[in-house]
């Protein structure tokens, strides 16, 4: 997959089962007990970080994943 | 979630809410087509639904999101070595907090000497499923949204 058809897909432009269920993947998500993979990250001003920098701030970390809608 | 966030603050948990991209895009909220708009939708988490935990973004292909699962609400612990020790499908305040609750007493268990090594458990939580509230939701984003999910039947 390219990266614009990479973007369009990612950020359906409408709900149907089609677009949406192919993305759920929560069954192969990384397992735990094991290092989970780091991304970059960034916050409403644009500046940059990284999951990992966020994680190692604290005894531990609650990430809620989501979006407006 | 907020209120857990501040609740547990001072045990030294962070919490954080991740932007991933529009689960009901609608004529207000539409799909995502650059990081400058989803800045704007993610200021809109924090304004208008007052999520005040810090927010950030994804990168727009939703790199991260994607690479642990897509779920549209999901909620994940991790320990300050990145090791994931608690992951849920879906986000349910009363299952993080019962699952903070235990990661604590385990760091009290682990200062106080005892020999403690981690085993896996599978668990089956259960959420407050609010109707009204979710439909609430999808005409915020607009009238396409909620449509659309009625039509989707999922």
């Amino acid at each position: 997959m390219t990266t614009p058809e990479l973007l369009a897909t990612y950020n359906y432009d409408s709900f149907t089962p089609e677009k949406v269920l192919r993305w759920l993947n929560f069954a192969a998500s990384p397992p735990l007990g094991e290092p989970a993979p780091d991304f970059p990250l960034w916050d409403l001003d644009g500046r940059p970080t990284s999951l990992r920098e966020i994680w190692s701030q604290h005894l531990l970390t609650v990430v809620e994943f989501g979006s407006f809608t | 979630m907020n209120a857990l966030a501040n609740d547990l603050a001072a045990a030294n948990v962070g919490s954080i809410f991740l932007y991933t991209h529009e689960a009901h895009p609608g004529e207000n909220y539409p799909h995502l087509t650059s990081m400058v708009q989803k800045a704007a939708h993610g200021r809109a988490l924090r304004d208008v639904l007052g999520v005040t935990r810090p927010i950030f973004l994804d990168a727009l292909d939703g790199a991260c999101h994607r690479a642990y699962g897509s779920m549209p609400n999901m909620t994940w612990i991790f320990n300050r070595a990145g090791i994931p020790v608690y992951k849920s499908d879906w986000t349910d305040h009363h299952s993080v907090a019962n699952a903070l609750t235990y990661f604590l007493d385990v760091n009290q268990r682990r200062r106080g000497r005892e020999r403690l090594v981690p085993f896996r458990v599978e668990r089956l939580d259960y959420r407050t499923s609010d109707t009204e509230a979710f439909y609430a939701g999808l005409a915020r984003s607009g009238p396409k949204a909620v449509d659309e999910f009625k039509k989707a039947a999922l």
